[in-house]
């Protein structure tokens, strides 16, 4: 499995696609987060958040549209089957979104004058755990696996992310971001948010048996 | 290996393959000729596990990861990855430590004679020459079935006589081989069995057995035509100077002519059926 992640990784790299979401996720961080901001941190990460479940589906659609159909079969056959393939490039889109998540949870902290608390930290580790699951999740069926036209599959990514992020009381994003921007206490909201994390572990293990099975049948 | 009534159908499409039974043993070199669109690379695909059968089942592929090689007719060529760093990652993936991964690799396309050098990025490969990556990949392991799509269009002669050695080489190591072409004389020139598809049936072809003929040439003239495009011709090897051409033995009239027309010499023929 390591080797496979680290091809998939290395086509992704190779490829330079992977730059237009990481550089999009940066601006937005850039642009959102305050920089001499002196008040709670929570707002701060819900911009992480919010950046890492809309560049997480991005560089999932990347990791698995990379390599060409082709060249993806002859993986398969070398790697010993479609799911090892797929759960490669779930395990690359995954380092990606915690590439980007952990520049979202340390930018504010450098730009702000921040107390730094731990309990905020978990709080804002498992509220990108969360987008980042959901990206994923929400990537792989927006991915070429399940939608074969490019112009559909963008479709279906932007009313996704609307729907996600947009629409009020659609689990798990949406609940989260407005947990962390209203600003209250850790502690508060803390179970909430690991059950809303536990949610999308669920969606993504759901979409990646989901992709599989799809991308299987139309083979 | 065995392929048990296999039927396929993409959809609600129309049958690609019905009542397909083959059974693979050590050893075997199988051709399956057909014309364009026929169903071979989709059988080829069912023989990997890239596909499902609609109906039927397919036993005993080798199970362990690396055990099969598969080579597609054609190789994407966008990539920005080098030709050696592609078949590392590819012998990694089939369970190869890094250092053996790469030797083999070395090994390989210094076989193959890739032209530009293992470290030129894929996508600037020429089409033969990706073919010759796409073939090493599928041997970076030795496999215990190697699956060929058209291997020997797109290959430049050199290329033709190692793919040749190649399925020697996996044979006698008890491994099968299971090729498609479109020319059956070139079926029949590498293989132990020929089977031909048609109307989505596959069926043992006895007749394909032609008569083989050899030919040896020599080069008179500088620019002497490339023998391997002759219509006719299976297989082309140089021997020092001398080109050993096996040609169907219905064509060797006609290669010949095209052959002394073209800038070479007639060394020797010998017309009793030559099989290799």
């Amino acid at each position: 499995m390591i080797a496979l992640v680290r091809y998939t990784l290395s086509t992704v790299l190779l490829s330079q696609r992977y730059l237009p979401p990481v550089l999009v996720f940066l601006a937005g961080l850039l642009v959102f987060t305050g920089a001499d901001d002196n008040g709670p941190l929570l707002p701060d990460y819900a911009v992480g958040t919010a950046g890492v479940f809309i560049c997480g589906i991005w560089l999932t659609v990347v990791t698995i549209n990379a390599p060409d159909p082709v060249q993806r079969s002859i993986t398969v056959v070398n790697g010993g089957g479609s799911g090892r393939v797929l759960a490669a490039s779930v395990w690359v889109a995954a380092l990606w979104c915690a590439f980007i998540g952990v520049i979202g949870l340390l930018y504010p902290l450098t730009v702000g004058h921040h107390p730094v608390d731990p309990a905020v930290l978990v709080l804002g580790a498992l509220a990108e755990l969360t987008s980042a699951c959901t990206g994923i999740a929400l990537g792989l069926l927006c991915s070429r696996l399940v939608v074969r036209r490019t112009g559909i599959s963008i479709l279906a990514a932007l009313a996704a992310v609307l729907l996600f992020v947009l629409v009020p009381g659609v689990p798990p994003v949406h609940p989260v971001f407005q947990l962390l921007a209203a600003a209250r206490p850790a502690s508060a909201i803390l179970w909430q948010v690991v059950l809303f994390s536990l949610v999308s572990v669920a969606l993504l293990a759901a979409s990646t048996m989901c992709t599989r099975f799809v991308a299987d049948r139309r083979d | 290996m065995r392929l048990q009534g296999i039927g396929k159908r993409y959809g609600g499409g129309s049958w690609v393959l019905s009542d397909v039974d083959l059974r693979l043993s050590d050893g075997d070199v199988v051709a399956v000729v057909g014309g364009n669109g026929a169903g071979k690379s989709t059988l080829l695909r069912l023989l990997v596990g890239l596909t499902r059968p609609t109906v039927g089942s397919v036993l005993e592929r080798p199970a362990t990861v690396g055990a099969v090689g598969y080579v597609p007719d054609r190789f994407p060529q966008h990539d920005r990855m080098s030709a050696r760093s592609y078949l590392t990652h590819m012998g990694r993936v089939r369970g190869l430590r890094t250092n053996l991964a790469q030797r083999k690799a070395d090994e390989l396309l210094d076989r193959l004679a890739l032209v530009g050098g293992a470290d030129t990025a894929l996508r600037a490969l020429s089409k033969g020459n990706a073919q010759k990556v796409a073939l090493a990949q599928a041997l970076v392991v030795a496999p215990r079935l190697l699956v060929l799509d058209e291997p020997w269009s797109g290959l430049d002669v050199s290329a033709h006589a190692v793919l040749g050695e190649i399925i020697g080489e996996v044979r006698r190591d008890g491994g099968c081989v299971v090729f498609t072409d479109h020319r059956t004389v070139v079926a029949a020139a590498h293989a132990t069995r020929v089977y031909r598809i048609s109307g989505g049936r596959l069926a043992e072809d006895e007749h394909e057995r032609r008569e083989l003929a050899g030919v040896e040439l020599c080069r008179v003239t500088a620019d002497a035509v490339d023998l391997a495009v002759l219509p006719g011709v299976v297989d082309v090897r140089a021997r020092g100077d001398v080109m050993v051409v096996t040609v169907a033995d219905a064509e060797c009239d006609a290669v010949l002519g095209a052959a002394l027309a073209g800038g070479w010499s007639v060394h020797a023929v010998r017309r009793t059926a030559v099989r290799s």
